[in-house]
């Protein structure tokens, strides 16, 4: 037997209040039930509905006087930004067509003079409001270093599912509560699948809910991991004869790692950890903490108010680039992060060795 | 100087889903654009403000940048500082074709010739 479905809230707004009926009894009766819809005569009695009711599709008519629908969608993106929106109109032109959809319209309709144009239009709709955004980010991994996104995710002890892929392979690779605890590259599983997804010069990935996983294959730390990744990395990229994956050294200190952004190796050598309230959790080699709590502090502060300024949605991270090596700030409600990476130089190359 | 950047602000930097650019002169004086009704002149001022603050502020805590992003769910803004002085900041919404040409446009920024 299958689970019941979640019932749809519709919202749909014009001044057109014969039109409204006849929307609100024909898609009731063709949704067979899976449909609430509500109707709003005005923009504001709309606003009224949203603040109420937790709507999943808002169907605006563009022509409506006073506040008008693009208007009405600017709000709406503002206000509600993850609320699904469409627009309906009885003038289609490609100008409002075009405008409509670079507010934040997800689909623009034209009014149907039928039945069977309404049937479309409601076909349409149930498409839109039964489609799930993914969730997480996305990026390339010429733009973002993987390694980048994989010490972000273990420091913040972050539960995650990194999918990656290019044109040859396709992986997973399951972070939970910070810990490096499974991955999949193709047929491979545990380290070696690992090192192979981390050994791609280009793909793209994208940062997925957490599941758990058929099987957990990889142990130790991500430090660890993610140093010893970068040494088979290198080792294939010189074509060296032997891949040593049984025989594991102790992890060093410091992490090196090679991103897969400009292919030179890496160290981090400072990370900072901090509550949302600037109380130190971890600090390793920061040069005055106090210092870095306070400048983690101020960044947190300025990204509310850029956050104020424009229609971005939620802050992410700060990246910082230097002469020499990279700072990444992550500010969250609950924790602070700064980790700053440098390249590693003949010096460091020697002091590890 | 003030012609080449204006003109330079308005005819390069504008693309879909640029939501604004502007340039802090040594002065501290703004050049500003808004192309999109969300983000105003005044808004984009505050920002270049704030921001070209930060970058202050880091370089005395020595992490001195010429390039700060700051990464939204939804877009990026970006500072670019040149030698002589001057800051570039653009905002950006995410997977558009102002995000892509946002490198671009730094790397102009850095090139472009104010001497005249």
């Amino acid at each position: 037997m299958s689970e019941p479905s979640k019932q749809h809230q519709v919202l749909f707004v014009d001044d057109d209040r014969a039109f409204l009926q006849v929307i609100r009894d024909l898609f009731v009766s063709w949704s067979e039930d899976a449909w609430q819809v509500y109707c709003a005569e005005s923009a504001d009695e709309a606003l009224g509905i949203l603040k109420t009711r937790k709507i999943d599709l808002i169907v605006v008519d563009v022509n409506m006087p006073v506040l008008d629908g693009i208007q009405f969608i600017r709000i709406l993106n503002r206000r509600y930004p993850h609320l699904k929106k469409a627009v309906i109109t009885g003038f289609a032109t490609e100008e409002k067509r075009s405008t409509c959809l670079t507010e934040g319209a997800e689909l623009f309709i034209e009014k149907p003079r039928s039945a069977d144009g309404l049937k479309s239009v409601f076909t349409m709709l149930c498409e839109l409001v039964s489609w799930t955004p993914q969730k997480g980010f996305q990026g390339v991994l010429r733009q973002v270093g993987l390694y980048d996104v994989i010490q972000m995710e273990c420091l913040g002890r972050n539960s995650s599912i990194l999918e990656i892929h290019n044109r040859q392979i396709r992986g997973r690779i399951y972070i939970e509560d910070g810990k490096i605890v499974h991955a999949t590259a193709g047929d491979t599983v545990g380290h070696d699948a690992f090192q192979k997804l981390l050994s791609l010069a280009s793909g793209e990935f994208q940062l997925q809910p957490f599941e758990p996983p058929s099987e957990r294959t990889i142990e130790g730390s991500w430090e660890f991991l993610l140093m010893e990744a970068a040494r088979v990395r290198d080792e294939t990229a010189s074509q060296a004869p032997a891949i040593k994956t049984a025989a594991k050294p102790e992890p060093s200190p410091v992490a090196e790692i090679s991103p897969a952004v400009s292919g030179f190796p890496v160290r981090v050598s400072e990370t900072l950890i901090c509550s949302g309230q600037g109380d130190v959790l971890y600090a390793w080699q920061c040069p005055d903490v106090n210092t870095r709590v306070t400048l983690l502090q101020h960044i947190a502060q300025q990204t509310t108010r850029l956050g104020q300024l424009l229609p971005l949605g939620s802050f992410d991270r700060l990246e910082i680039q230097l002469a020499t090596g990279r700072v990444v700030a992550q500010v969250k409600p609950d924790r602070m992060i700064l980790v700053h990476t440098a390249p590693v130089t003949a010096n460091h190359s020697q002091k590890q060795a | 100087m003030n012609d080449t950047l204006q003109k330079w602000l308005v005819s390069d930097a504008i693309a879909p889903g640029m939501l604004g650019c502007g340039a802090l002169l040594p002065d501290r004086t703004c050049l500003s654009y808004s192309f999109n009704e969300t983000c105003t002149r005044e808004q984009l001022d505050s920002m270049l403000h704030q921001l070209a603050e930060t970058m202050a502020l880091l370089a005395s805590n020595g992490l001195a940048s010429r390039r700060l992003t700051w990464a939204f769910e939804q877009g990026r803004v970006l500072l670019v500082a040149r030698p002589d002085g001057l800051l570039l900041g653009l905002a950006t919404q995410s997977n558009t074709e102002a995000a892509q040409n946002v490198d671009r446009l730094a790397a102009d920024f850095l090139k472009l010739d104010l001497s005249h």
